[in-house]
């Protein structure tokens, strides 16, 4: 390499280098601002979406653009956090229910609850919406794009031929309707069991129906008396009507399943229930193993007292705390809350919509969506109960139940061990954190 | 009747090499070797220049994060909080021995590394031999069996995953076809079947790196020592022992190594196949240790780290040692 070839490579790397720090830093050489955007539940079809809205976005706001950054889901929430931790680089960030704690508790999301008290947009959203934008302590780190809810998938078909004249409409129903379509020896099964990944929240899931009539609206894993819900002796009738559910009702190697196979029983028509978010309407409608007329959803089944709790998880957009650009953030969290967008984006990915218009709207009102309409509607039945998913303990918490809830299919530990050993597990760390 | 004279010619004579130059014989590398090159700063700057790019690349990329990783192995670093990075000394390692499924852990790392080493050796070789004979559509073969090897880890395990279903998968079905099992196994489910189920998968993904570097070794083996053993009778057992395997001793040591070291550090199969259940019985070290990363504990997922690091520095140097003497021999 001859020494001008070397020196024209060295000045195009330091161009190059230059050319992206200017790009980074958001650079107003003539007075337009670049946001930089990052997406963490990343998918192909969504960073289309998202970037059409953008494109709307930026026509509206010509001094703005808007620099999306779409990392693999797996490692999104790491790459947000070290983008965070760095301290510049982003502006605009996808905020889970999991990761506003920890990412709050480090002083990296701005609170937004001063530049958003003007904005028109909290009149049109649902209380649910209204609710999960603020933290106990009142504050705003994100404002959510919608909700991941439960609801029960069956089988029409298959029930009809069980006897049953309709969907089950509580656990010990859900119980025996499935118990009576199991059928191993036919490779027919009759419910789609959680043991693998995020088997916790159907677990806790079933404890809360039974114990709705006591539960502290303010925290999913209390009662009001300030216990946790697991030390509620309901709590043991809840976790022996699951494991019989395993038992009697469940496919042998569902100690392991987690969505995907979960999905795929119902899906593949060996299955005939299935606790799933909305996003699996569209999984289920390109089904070739079931028809239309098979299947259809009906909401999340209660507890012995006719009530249960909508275990809601959320996630939307928020502020860095290191953005020099905060205004500008602000006005694009505020842009994708709102009108066309939000239901844009709530429509296309399946999720339980923010905005109160959306129960007028045809889209919701019929067919397997009309279950989430239903418990939308009527909150006295289906609980709005805020779960404390932004403790920073989270992900431990989520690992340890999961690997609980293995134990006991397993035959491992009973349903009075495994909630005396929740029971102590939260106690302890309410107290360390008090 | 010779004379003295005619004794120390003789003598000399026969002393003398058959070139007539005297006994010694050509040095190696000095008259036919090739010319060791001259070093001058010259060239040796140029070496430098060479290696400095790669050099700062290694310092920045992996020597410093290791470094600055390493002391969070001694700190309460902890990203659910780290408003409180103080130093806790050992506190992060006595956590981990601490662990009740620390034994569990360290049982299965043995059974995932030597499972696996063992069957990947075996089928690795008998395969790389019936590749280097000469047939009809070899260069088929090779391309299927080396194919393995380009796919990511992470994907085998979710293949591996639908394939051993208990009741979806192609595992079970082709058993119950063949009059072999009567009902479905749940072999990720059984805490006494998945550990063999994620080996099995392994083996299968394995197997492809042996067979390529086992048969480049093979085909550096000269044919006439073949030719002169069977001349002298030697049958293909004998041959496989006194020829082949001393021949590729060398190739056969490195990659046992290379490969321990890597199954010890692969933790892609098992997080796509079972993630570590259930009941955390198919947990490895370093699955362990991604587990406890995910709960955000990063000093003790360092503390794990670090005892992989030693664990495996210990094995490669003993793995030397054990193998230097035979090496030299060779070379």
């Amino acid at each position: 390499m001859s020494r001008r070839t070397a020196a024209l490579a060295l000045g195009t790397a330091a161009t190059m280098v230059l050319t992206g720090c200017s790009a980074m830093s958001g650079g107003e050489a003539d007075g337009t601002v670049t946001l930089n955007m990052v997406e963490s539940l990343t998918n192909p079809a969504r960073t289309d979406l998202l970037k059409s809205l953008i494109a709307d976005f930026e026509q509206q706001n010509s001094k703005i653009k808007v620099n999306l950054i779409s990392p693999p889901t797996e490692q999104a929430d790491q790459k947000i956090q070290q983008m965070l931790q760095s301290g510049s680089g982003v502006d605009t960030l996808e905020v889970r229910d999991t990761t506003v704690g920890p990412w709050s508790n480090n002083g990296w999301l701005h609170d937004m609850k001063k530049d958003l008290k003007p904005w028109k947009g909290w009149e049109a959203m649902t209380e649910n919406a209204v609710k999960a934008s603020e933290t106990a302590d009142g504050k705003t780190y994100f404002v959510p794009y919608g909700f991941y809810g439960l609801s029960v998938f069956y089988r029409t078909d298959l029930i009809k031929e069980a006897g049953f004249d309709k969907p089950p409409a509580t656990w010990d129903e859900l119980l025996e309707q499935a118990s009576a379509i199991h059928d191993p020896a036919k490779r027919r099964y009759g419910y789609a069991f959680r043991g693998g990944a995020n088997a916790n929240g159907n677990a806790t899931a079933v404890i809360e129906a039974y114990v709705a009539d006591k539960i502290d609206p303010a925290d999913g894993f209390k009662v009001k008396d300030g216990s946790t819900i697991f030390a509620a002796p309901e709590a043991v009738d809840a976790m022996k009507t699951y494991l019989k559910l395993f038992k009697e009702a469940s496919p042998k190697s569902s100690v392991s399943w987690g969505y995907p196979e979960m999905v795929e029983g119902f899906s593949n028509g060996s299955t005939a229930f299935l606790l799933q978010d909305p996003e699996v309407i569209a999984t289920v409608s390109e089904s070739k193993a079931i028809a239309k007329d098979q299947w259809d959803t009906a909401p999340l089944v209660a507890g012995p007292s006719g009530k249960t709790v909508q275990p809601l998880a959320t996630a939307g957009w928020g502020i860095a705390d290191g953005s020099k650009h905060k205004a500008e953030a602000v006005k694009l969290v505020e842009f994708l809350s709102e009108g066309k967008a939000s239901t844009a984006f709530t429509k296309k990915n399946s999720l339980v919509p923010i905005l109160k218009s959306a129960t007028e709207d045809p889209f919701y009102k019929t067919g397997p969506w009309s279950s989430y309409v239903t418990m939308t509607e009527n909150p006295d039945t289906y609980l709005n109960v805020s779960q404390p998913r932004g403790v920073a303990w989270w992900a431990e918490w989520q690992q340890k139940a999961d690997a609980d809830i293995q134990k006991m299919v397993l035959g491992k530990t009973t349903p009075e061990k495994l909630l005396d050993g929740w029971d102590a597990y939260w106690t302890e760390k309410r107290q360390q954190e008090n | 009747m010779p004379t003295a004279s005619d004794t120390t010619e003789t003598t000399k004579s026969a002393s003398a090499g058959p070139s007539g130059t005297g006994g010694t014989p050509h040095g190696r590398g000095t008259q036919r070797g090739r010319r060791k090159p001259e070093f001058t700063a010259r060239r040796g700057f140029l070496i430098a220049a060479f290696m400095t790019p790669a050099a700062v690349f290694v310092a920045v990329f992996t020597y410093y994060p290791m470094i600055a990783g390493s002391q969070m192995a001694f700190r309460n670093w902890k990203l659910t909080d780290l408003t409180d990075t103080s130093w806790v000394g050992l506190k992060n390692f006595r956590d981990v021995f601490a662990d009740p499924a620390w034994g569990t852990v360290l049982g299965n790392t043995g059974i995932w590394v030597f499972g696996s080493i063992v069957p990947q050796l075996v089928i690795g070789f008998a395969l790389a031999l019936w590749l280097r004979r000469k047939f009809r559509f070899r260069g088929l073969y090779q391309a299927l069996i080396f194919f393995p090897w380009a796919i990511s880890g992470f994907l085998i395990g979710i293949l591996f995953r639908w394939m051993f279903n208990s009741e979806f998968g192609v595992v079970n079905d082709l058993l119950q076809k063949a009059g072999l099992i009567d009902e479905p196994v749940a072999w990720l489910a059984d805490p006494q079947t998945a550990m063999f189920a994620v080996v099995v998968a392994n083996i299968w993904y394995g197997v492809t790196f042996f067979t390529i570097m086992i048969l480049a070794a093979l085909q550096s083996i000269p044919e006439e020592l073949y030719e002169a053993a069977a001349l002298d009778g030697a049958g293909k057992v004998r041959t496989l022992f006194q020829i082949t395997i001393p021949y590729i001793r060398v190739t056969l040591a490195l990659t046992v190594l290379l490969r321990v070291i890597w199954i010890f550090n692969f933790p892609d199969l098992i997080f796509g196949m079972t993630g570590g259940g259930p009941n955390n019985e198919t947990h490895i070290v370093t699955t362990w240790m991604i587990k406890i990363t995910q709960q955000g504990d990063y000093g003790r997922a360092s503390a794990l780290g670090l005892i992989v690091v030693a664990t495996l520095l210990v094995f490669a140097v003993f793995f030397l040692l054990a193998t230097r003497e035979k090496r030299e021999v060779k070379s």
